[in-house]
C-alpha cells in the first residue's frame, strides 16, 4: 500500500505454516467465520502473516465522510445516528456518496484503554464548541475489517468484556462519560498468543471461529529458505516485493473468485449430519462449533473452486474449527489433533 | 434495528427460554429472567429477537420518545449514563442544570438487557437493583435531585463458567432458565441450515418468519389485555404456597412470582382463570434458583471448567469476616474440651524432638539423605488428586491505589488503565474526567467571563479526575506440609489436588506465586516468587513426602518471602496459603514444637498486609486434634477443610444467604 514509505513482507513469501495461511485466507473470503486465533511460539511469523494480509485484502464500498466504514445498505436509522454523533450534516438517503477502500487491518494494542477501543467524547470539540461529539474508537475503525490483537491473552479483562459485547451482537454500544450511542461493529477478530503466557477466557476463545497452532519449521532446507527470503527482503524490500507481486496478484484473484462463488456453494444434508455427529462425539459447548464447521467447509470448497462441499472439506474444517472448542481438563493444552480425540 | 435480528420464531428448541421471555412480556411483574447456560446456545439471540415482538407501547415515557425496546446495558457503562446525570450541552446553553436521562429511563416500560450480567460492576448492579425493587430511579448526583419511573423487565444472560451471580441479585430475577445445546443431530442440522439461510439473505429470512412472528406478537397483545381479568381461585393460592413450602424456598418472592407467572400463562393461553396446569408450567422456572434443599444443581459444572469468578469477590469478601470469627470461637471450645489430647500431643512432640535433633545433625541435604538418620524416613511420591473449582479467594477492596495487572482482587489503581468508575475533585494523576469536569463547569458558563473565544471556560475548581478500578493479581505463597503424617491414607493426594486447584485458579487470575514445603528437618523454598504456574505444578507433582513436621521453619520461610515482597511493593497484598494437618513435631529452637508454632503464628499475624488461609488436611476421623484450626485462629486466617475449598454451587450460595 504505502509503497514509498514502508514495505510489508509479502504474504506469499511466508514459508510453510500452511494451516495458518489457509485460516487467514478463509477468513478473508468469508468474514462471517469471525476470526482466527493463532497459537504458537515466538518467532513463527504469526505477526508477519497478519500484517502481510493488508496486501491481499479485497476492496469494499463505504459511505464517505464517516469513520465507521458503513455499507450503503445499512439501516437508514443507523446511518443517520452515525452522522449525527460525529456532528456531520445528515444527508438525504439518496445522496450518500460512496467510496472504495481496502479492508483495513486495525491493530488493538494490549495496553489500549477502554475509551480508545469503544470511542469517547471529542475533548477538543466539547471545549471549543460546547457540544457533544463522538470520537469513534478502534471498534468503529474495525467494522467490516480485521481487528488484530497481538498477545490477545494478555489483554486486560475489561477490554475483553468490550470485545465480547460487540462480537456477540455486531454492535458497539457506548454508554459512558456523557455519551450514549451505538454503531455497527462486525469485525474479523485475529489474535495471536503464546500459550506459555496463559490461556484465554473460554468465552473469548469461543468467539474465534478458527484456531491454528503453529510451530517452528523443523525441516532444515525450509529453514534455510526462511533465512534466505528474510535476508533478501531486508536487503532490498522493493525488489523482493516486486518479484512476488505476480504471485500476490494471483492469490488476490483466487480470493475474489472464491468470494463470488461462496454464496452458491451447496452442502448436502448427509454432510451436515456428519458435522453434527462430529460435534456431539467430541463434546463441544453450544452450537457455534457446528455452524463454524459448516461455514468453513463451504469456504474451503469455494477456495478450491468447487460448488459442492466434499467430505474432505469437512475433515479439514474440523481441524480448524474444533481444537479450541473441545471440553478439556484444566492446565491441559488445547488438543490440536482432533482426529485423535475422535478415535478414542 | 429489527430488520437485522434473527426472528424469534425461528429459534429452534429452547422452549423454556422462549416461554419465560414471552410470559415476562405479557406480565412484567414477574420480575425478569436470568438465563444461564454454556456459550453458543442462542441466549443473546433469543433475547434480542424478543425486541421485535414487543407491542408498540407498554407505557408512555416522557422524553425518550421511542417505542419500548430491548435496551442494552453494556458492561462498561458508567454510573452517570445508567442513572442519568447532567446534560452539559443543554446546561451550558440554558445556564441551569438540565437532567439527561440514563439507561434506566430509556428502559422504562421495556426490557433492560444485560449480557454477561455476572460480570457487571458492583456499583452499577446496585443502581439497577434499586430501580427494579422500587420501580423508580432516584438520582442524587452532581447537584441534581430527580426521580422518574423506571419499571422494566430485567433480562440477564450469563455463562456460569465466568463466575456465579451474587445471590441477592439472583433472587431479584423472577425466573431462572437453564439452556443447553441440542443433543439431537437432526435438530443440530436444522439449526445450521437456518443460520446459513439467515446469513445468506437476512431480509428474505425474516420475511419468511414474519407471519409466525406477527402471530406471537398478536398473542402477546391479546394476553396483555386479558391479564387484568384473569382470576386466581383461592384454593390454587394455597397450592402455590404449598409448592413453595415443599421446596423450602427463601422468602415470599417465589409465591408472588408464581402467581403472576401463572396469570400470564393463563392469559397467554386465552383463559380467564388460572388452572393447576398454569401453575405447574411456571413453578419450575421460579423455583429453580430459590430452592434451598440440595436438589441436583441446574448445570452440572464440569470440574475442569475453571473460570475467574470475577464479579463476586466483593460480595464474598463482605461475608468473609464472619467465617474466621466463628472458626475462632469453635477452636476455643475445642481447646476447652480436649485439654488432655493436647497434652498428649505435646508429649509426643517432645519425644520426637530428640530424634529430630539427631537427624538434623546427620544430613543437611534436604532432598535425598543417605538414610542414616535415627528414624528411617520413608519417602513417597503421591499422585495429584483431582483438581476442582476453588472458591473465591481475594483481598478485600480498600481505598489504597496500586498499580499492576492480574485478575484476582479489585483495587483502585493509579495508572491510567482500568475501568473508570467515578470522578473525584481530588487532583492526583492528571487523569481528567472530561465529562464530569464539563458537567461541573456547565451551570456557571453564562456568568463567567469568556475572552478567548472558547465555548467553555474552565476554572481550576471544575476539574474532576477519574477514579479507576481494576483487578490485580496477588502474590500467593503456598506453604505446604510434606511431612510423613500427610502421607497417611491418601491425604497427600487430596492435598496435592487442593493445591493444584489453587494453582489453576492462580493461573487464571494472573497471580504471582511462590512455594515453600517443609518436611523432615527444614523448610525449602521450592519456588521463589514467579509467574510461572506451570513450574509450580511440576514442583508439586514431584514433591516427595516423609519425615517430621518442622512447621515453624515453614512458616518463617513463607513469611520471609512475603516480607521481602512487601519491601519491594509496599501496597501489595500477599496471601499466604498454609496446607497442613497441624501435627507439629519439630521446632526451630529449644521450645516445645507446638508452643513454638503457636507463638510464631501469633507473631506473624501482626503483619496486617498479609492475608492468611489455612487448608486443614487432617482426616475427619474419630480423634481430631484440631491443631490446624487452632493455628488458623492464631493467625487470624480463613480456615477451610479441603472439601470446603470447593466453589459453592449456585444453590448452596443461595442457601447460605437464606439461612
Amino acid at each position: 500500500m504505502n509503497k514509498n514509505t514502508q514495505y510489508t513482507y509479502p504474504f506469499t513469501a511466508i514459508v510453510g505454516q500452511e494451516q495458518m495461511k489457509l485460516a487467514l485466507i478463509l477468513n478473508i473470503i468469508n468474514p462471517t467465520l469471525s476470526g482466527v486465533l493463532i497459537r504458537g511460539e515466538k518467532g513463527t511469523a504469526k505477526s508477519t502473516a497478519v500484517r502481510a494480509l493488508a496486501d491481499i485484502l479485497p476492496e469494499i464500498e463505504v459511505i464517505e465522510g464517516l469513520p465507521f466504514n458503513l455499507a450503503h445498505d445499512e439501516e437508514p436509522d443507523i446511518i443517520r445516528e452515525c452522522f449525527a454523533v460525529t456532528g456531520e450534516e445528515v444527508p438525504a438517503d439518496d445522496s450518500l456518496s460512496l467510496s472504495k477502500q481496502k479492508v483495513k487491518v486495525v491493530e488493538l494494542p494490549v495496553g489500549a484503554t477502554e475509551d480508545r477501543v469503544v470511542g469517547t467524547l471529542d475533548l477538543e470539540h466539547a471545549l471549543k464548541a460546547g457540544e457533544k461529539r463522538i470520537e469513534p474508537g478502534l471498534l468503529a475503525a474495525a467494522h467490516r475489517g480485521i481487528l488484530y490483537v497481538d498477545e490477545v491473552n494478555l489483554l486486560d479483562d475489561h477490554v475483553v468484556d468490550v470485545l465480547l459485547d460487540s462480537a456477540a451482537m455486531g454492535v458497539n454500544t457506548v454508554e459512558r462519560e456523557g455519551v450514549s450511542f451505538s454503531h455497527p461493529s462486525r469485525f474479523t477478530l485475529v489474535g495471536t498468543m503464546n500459550p506459555e503466557e496463559g490461556e484465554l477466557r473460554p468465552q473469548l476463545l469461543d468467539r474465534f471461529g478458527l484456531c491454528v497452532h503453529i510451530e517452528g519449521i523443523s525441516d532444515p532446507v525450509e529453514r534455510v529458505t526462511v533465512m534466505e527470503r528474510r535476508f533478501a527482503f531486508e536487503e532490498n524490500p522493493e525488489a523482493f516485493c516486486a518479484q512476488r507481486s505476480e504471485e500476490s496478484a494471483r492469490l488476490v484473484e483466487k480470493i475474489r473468485g472464491a468470494r463470488e462463488l461462496y454464496p452458491e456453494v451447496a452442502i448436502s444434508r448427509d454432510n451436515l449430519l456428519a458435522i453434527a455427529n462430529y460435534c456431539l462425539e467430541v463434546g463441544v459447548d453450544g452450537h457455534r462449533g457446528d455452524i463454524i464447521i459448516m461455514k468453513t467447509a463451504k469456504t474451503i470448497a469455494a477456495y478450491d473452486g468447487r460448488g459442492e462441499v466434499e467430505k474432505s472439506d469437512i475433515d479439514q474444517a474440523v481441524m480448524l474449527a474444533l481444537p479450541h472448542r473441545i471440553r478439556r481438563q484444566p492446565l491441559q493444552d488445547i488438543v490440536m489433533d482432533v482426529g485423535a480425540v475422535l478415535k478414542r | 434495528m429489527h430488520s437485522r435480528l434473527y426472528p424469534f420464531s425461528a429459534v429452534i428448541g429452547q422452549e423454556e427460554l422462549k416461554l419465560s421471555l414471552l410470559l415476562n412480556t405479557v406480565n412484567p411483574r414477574i420480575g425478569g429472567v436470568v438465563i444461564r447456560g454454556e456459550k453458543g446456545t442462542a441466549k443473546s439471540t433469543t433475547v434480542r429477537a424478543l425486541g421485535a415482538l414487543l407491542p408498540e407501547k407498554i407505557s408512555a415515557i416522557e422524553g425518550t420518545g421511542c417505542s419500548p425496546d430491548v435496551v442494552t446495558l453494556p458492561l462498561n457503562a458508567t454510573e452517570d449514563m445508567v442513572a442519568g446525570g447532567i446534560d452539559f450541552q443543554q446546561t451550558m446553553k440554558e445556564g441551569r442544570r438540565v437532567f439527561q436521562p440514563g439507561l434506566l429511563a430509556k428502559a422504562d416500560g421495556g426490557i433492560l438487557y444485560i449480557d454477561e450480567v455476572n460480570l457487571l460492576d458492583d456499583h452499577i448492579v446496585d443502581i439497577v437493583l434499586d430501580a427494579v425493587a422500587s420501580g423508580e430511579n432516584h438520582v442524587e448526583r452532581e447537584g441534581i435531585s430527580f426521580a422518574h419511573s423506571a419499571s422494566f423487565v430485567l433480562v440477564g444472560t450469563m455463562n456460569p463458567e465466568e463466575g456465579e451471580l451474587r445471590p441477592q441479585l439472583l433472587d431479584r430475577f423472577g425466573f431462572c432458565v437453564e439452556v443447553a445445546a441440542e443433543s439431537d443431530a437432526e435438530r443440530r442440522v436444522e439449526l445450521m441450515v437456518r443460520r446459513e439461510a439467515f446469513d445468506a439473505d437476512k431480509r428474505g429470512f425474516i420475511q419468511r418468519y414474519r407471519k409466525e412472528n406477527e402471530m406471537v406478537a398478536e398473542r402477546i397483545t391479546a394476553a396483555r389485555s386479558l391479564l387484568l381479568r384473569v382470576a386466581v381461585p383461592s384454593h390454587l393460592r394455597g397450592f402455590i404456597t404449598e409448592l413453595c413450602r415443599e421446596n423450602n424456598v427463601a422468602g415470599h418472592r417465589a409465591d408472588l412470582v408464581i402467581e403472576q407467572a401463572a396469570k400470564a400463562h393463563a392469559a397467554y393461553s386465552g383463559s380467564r382463570e388460572i388452572s393447576v396446569d398454569d401453575i405447574t408450567a411456571v413453578a419450575g422456572l421460579a423455583l429453580v434458583h430459590r430452592r434451598r434443599d440440595p436438589v441436583p444443581p441446574p448445570p452440572p459444572e464440569p470440574p475442569q471448567e475453571k473460570k475467574d469468578d470475577q464479579e463476586q469477590s466483593n460480595r464474598e469478601n463482605n461475608k468473609q469476616p464472619e467465617q474466621p470469627r466463628s472458626a475462632e470461637q469453635k477452636h476455643h471450645e475445642d481447646a476447652g474440651n480436649n485439654p488432655q489430647k493436647e497434652q498428649q500431643e505435646q508429649g509426643e512432640s517432645e519425644g520426637n524432638d530428640t530424634e529430630d535433633r539427631e537427624e538434623g545433625r546427620s544430613g543437611i541435604d534436604e532432598e535425598q539423605p543417605e538414610g542414616d538418620s535415627a528414624v528411617s524416613v520413608v519417602e513417597q511420591l503421591f499422585n495429584t488428586g483431582m483438581p476442582f473449582k476453588v472458591r473465591k479467594i481475594s483481598s478485600p477492596k480498600d481505598r489504597k491505589t496500586r498499580r499492576g495487572s492480574g485478575r484476582r482482587s479489585r483495587s483502585r489503581v493509579s495508572q491510567k488503565q482500568g475501568r473508570y468508575t467515578k470522578s473525584t475533585v481530588k487532583r492526583k494523576n492528571n487523569d481528567i474526567a472530561l465529562d464530569a469536569t464539563l458537567r461541573a463547569a456547565a451551570p456557571f458558563q453564562r456568568h463567567r467571563e469568556n475572552n478567548r473565544g472558547m465555548a467553555v471556560v474552565l476554572k481550576d475548581q471544575d476539574i474532576r479526575e477519574k477514579i479507576r478500578e481494576k483487578r490485580l493479581g496477588n502474590l500467593l505463597i503456598f506453604v505446604v506440609d510434606a511431612s510423613g503424617s500427610m502421607g497417611a491414607r491418601g491425604r497427600m493426594v487430596a492435598s496435592k489436588g487442593a493445591v493444584m486447584s489453587l494453582l489453576i485458579d492462580a493461573y487464571q487470575k494472573r497471580d504471582k506465586i511462590a512455594m515453600v514445603s517443609f518436611r523432615k528437618d527444614d523448610a525449602v523454598v521450592n519456588l521463589p516468587v514467579t509467574s510461572s504456574v506451570e513450574l509450580a505444578a511440576t514442583m508439586l507433582r514431584e514433591m516427595p513426602v516423609g519425615g517430621r513436621t518442622p512447621f515453624s521453619a515453614g512458616m518463617v520461610k513463607g513469611y520471609e518471602i512475603a516480607r521481602n515482597h512487601l519491601i519491594k511493593e509496599p501496597e501489595a497484598r500477599p496471601i499466604l496459603i498454609l496446607v497442613t494437618d497441624g501435627k507439629v513435631n519439630k521446632a526451630l529452637g529449644p521450645e516445645k514444637p507446638l508452643d513454638e508454632a503457636f507463638e510464631i503464628s501469633r507473631k506473624i499475624s501482626r503483619e496486617e498486609r498479609i492475608r492468611f488461609l489455612v487448608v486443614d488436611t487432617e482426616d475427619p476421623g474419630l480423634i481430631n486434634f484440631g491443631l490446624a484450626r487452632k493455628i488458623a485462629g492464631l493467625l487470624g486466617a480463613e480456615y477451610y477443610k479441603i472439601d470446603d475449598l470447593q466453589a459453592d454451587s449456585l444453590l448452596s450460595v443461595v442457601k447460605n444467604v437464606a439461612s
